[in-house]
């Protein structure tokens, strides 16, 4: 509101009252002023948009197919050297153990045989070739590409989840606020009591009956988020319909929808983004905890949250599986928490210092 | 005050009754049942099985006669746990599922407050920024890493405490530690958070000047009258933390072999074993929106400031 004003003087003036040029600050440059000055924040947002462009670009990154498997290649550690050394590393480890448990001290015919198997591969076979830096799972899948793709589901969910819950939660709010009257109590009275309802509960229970699928987890996780968000509009939009910029588009004839759309909404805008910055993490949070019960998504598709699932099953010996998408996503909404609460106050001043 | 319990207490039955009905048709409606898994029968026992759990009514009779059964405090017969009511299945777990949810929550409640108010106390020295970083990271991990984590350092690697079981095993009382802390965590992040802010807001507050000028002591200041304070938010931030924990514990459960109900919830939901499913529902948003209710009582109690007329 305030920058609004401010543009339309400077349209007519463009100078202040010390004769000094004078620019007008959109919100967003405001904010992101703002935003700046907050070091967490700031090394939030570059984390964040690392991730993302990440997650974007996966598909032209020279990253090893996250789906195929190769059973030669299962559990092997991190590590920079290539794939057949490893390979070769890790029998050989294994069998030392087994000899010594034995007493023997050269190999058996059988190991020697699957040692030169190895070094055979490693000459012909491209496969032997790859790097896996961060490991390999069970299927002997690369954690590395695994993690990446995975991340890209938990994003993606996220980011949908945000902007469905945004949608549904604006519309109702700026419904119940402007129009008030029965109206206003019916919805709102409908929003208390799915506010009584256990969600997580209710999700669990839609995951579970109709079937794990992308799609219905996106359904599920945003039907149930948009609550919160419509109650902030409606009491935003509540308070500014009285104000007198409102009062003058409607005595210039501006119809209710217009009023909405192009003065109540926008005006309310800082208050929904900064929102939807604290609830992208959550939503991250929702489906990594539904993958994790084995709700969410279903193989060869994975996302950060079935990682982490699968790798708690062999975590005593092979501590990468969980270690490696348990710290990435940790980086992730950690970084999104500190740049939601930085954006919460570069768009929403009067809250600062709150938790 | 009384009338606004007996009133909040009338609220709470147009909620559940939401919540049954549309858990009820929810799980009623989706394809699949308790009985198609299962190997093949004939269509007479089919039908017998039906019959016997009433399965061949109408939904509508159904759903009156699950209502009905209900207000009784009978939650019917498990389908899938053979010889097993759910009212004994619930009531075998939910004691254990008690005891970890009501120790992660004192453990957040107790230290989020302590620490928040050292916090508040040392502002801007290292107590505050060691204290305040813990709190952020303990808001960004997720259950299920840091459970399994904590197994793998505590238990696998250290040896200092079992992986699992609970407190009627051989280990006792240890095995419930990790479960509750880490259960409590990301609440002791919010609850340390949440105190700082309001402790500092409180400090800048009139009444607090009020006090000082009347020459109180500084420890007297800070335990009745900017605690008392300070605390509503937290008060307030009960309800949710409290769903957390409901919601939590499932996963919390899974991780480490806790006896719980929410063991059951998820093995129910996708084996469809109705009653169990509806019957763990219903316990669960019980728990909660009594919970609520406490918390909005205990408000008014800290608050004098609030009145419920």
């Amino acid at each position: 509101m305030i920058t609004a004003i401010g543009k339309k003087k400077n349209k007519e003036q463009g100078k202040n009252e010390f004769n000094q040029e004078m620019k007008s600050v959109s919100l967003a440059a405001d904010a992101w002023r703002r935003l700046k000055k907050n070091r967490m924040a700031y090394i939030g947002f570059w984390v964040t948009v690392i991730y993302l462009a990440v997650g974007l670009f996966a598909p032209v990154l020279p990253l090893h197919p996250y789906a195929q498997q190769n059973t030669d290649h299962a559990y092997l550690k991190p590590s920079l050297r290539s794939a057949g050394i490893v390979e070769l590393e890790t029998r050989k480890a294994y069998f030392a153990k087994v000899m010594a448990k034995e007493g023997r001290t050269a190999y058996n015919q059988d190991e020697q045989a699957q040692i030169d198997s190895i070094l055979k591969r490693n000459k012909t076979d491209p496969q032997q070739q790859r790097h896996y830096i961060l490991g390999t799972d069970s299927l002997g899948r690369d954690m590395l590409s695994r993690t990446i793709y995975g991340g890209r589901i938990s994003m993606m969910i996220g980011l949908v989840g945000t902007v469905t819950a945004l949608l549904i939660g604006i519309i109702v709010g700026a419904i119940a606020g402007y129009a008030g009257g029965a109206a206003d109590t019916i919805l709102m009275r409908f929003v208390d009591i799915m506010y009584g309802l256990p969600y997580m509960l209710i999700v669990i229970i839609m995951m579970a009956i109709l079937g794990r699928n992308v799609a219905i987890l996106f359904v599920a996780i945003a039907l149930v988020s948009w609550l919160t968000i419509a109650r902030v509009v409606r009491g935003q939009v509540m308070s500014l319909k009285n104000t007198e910029f409102i009062l003058a588009a409607r005595s210039m004839g501006a119809d209710p929808w217009h009023i909405v759309v192009h003065h109540l909404i926008p005006n309310t805008l800082g208050i929904i983004i900064a929102y939807a910055a604290l609830s992208l993490p959550e939503f991250i949070m929702s489906e990594s905890f539904l993958s994790f019960l084995g709700l969410g998504v279903s193989a060869p598709l994975a996302s950060w949250g079935s990682l982490i699932s699968d790798g708690v099953q062999g975590m005593q010996l092979y501590p990468w599986c969980l270690l490696v998408p348990g710290i990435i996503m940790t980086v992730f909404l950690f970084a999104m928490n500190f740049l939601g609460d930085g954006v919460r106050d570069a768009f929403d001043p009067q809250s600062k210092n709150r938790v | 005050m009384g009338k606004f319990i007996v009133k909040r207490l009338l609220e709470l039955i147009p909620t559940m009754f939401v919540i049954v009905t549309l858990s009820f048709f929810m799980i009623r409606l989706a394809p699949g049942g308790p009985f198609s898994s299962e190997r093949k029968v004939s269509p007479e026992i089919m039908a017998n099985l039906q019959h016997k759990y009433h399965m061949d009514e109408p939904l509508g009779m159904q759903y009156l006669r699950y209502l009905g059964d209900m207000l009784h405090g009978d939650l019917g017969p498990s389908f899938k746990n053979k010889d097993f009511t759910v009212n004994q299945l619930i009531g075998a777990s939910m004691p254990n599922s008690l005891i970890l949810g009501v120790t992660a929550l004192a453990i957040a409640v107790l230290f989020g407050i302590s620490f928040g108010l050292l916090s508040a106390v040392c502002q801007n020295t290292w107590v505050d920024y060691t204290t305040m970083s813990a709190a952020s990271i303990g808001l960004s991990v997720p259950l299920f890493v840091v459970g399994p984590v904590a197994v793998l350092v505590f238990a696998l690697r250290l040896r200092w405490l079992p992986t699992s079981g609970w407190i009627n095993g051989r280990q006792g009382w240890k095995t419930i530690i990790m479960p509750a802390m880490t259960l409590a965590l990301p609440y002791f992040s919010s609850i340390a958070r949440l105190t700082r802010a309001s402790v500092l807001e409180t400090l800048r507050s009139d009444y607090i000047r009020t006090a000082r000028a009347k020459g109180l002591k500084n420890s007297v200041v800070m335990v009745k009258h900017v605690l008392r304070g300070a605390l509503l938010p937290v008060v307030s931030y009960l309800g949710p933390a409290f769903a957390g924990i409901v919601t939590g514990s499932v996963v919390i459960e899974q991780i480490f072999l806790v006896p719980g109900i929410g063991n059951f919830f998820v093995k129910s939901a996708l084996n469809r074993d109705y009653t169990l499913i509806l019957g763990t529902v219903v316990v669960y948003s019980a728990i909660l929106v009594v919970m609520n209710l406490i918390v909005d009582v205990l408000y008014g109690i800290l608050d004098p400031r609030i009145s419920y007329e």
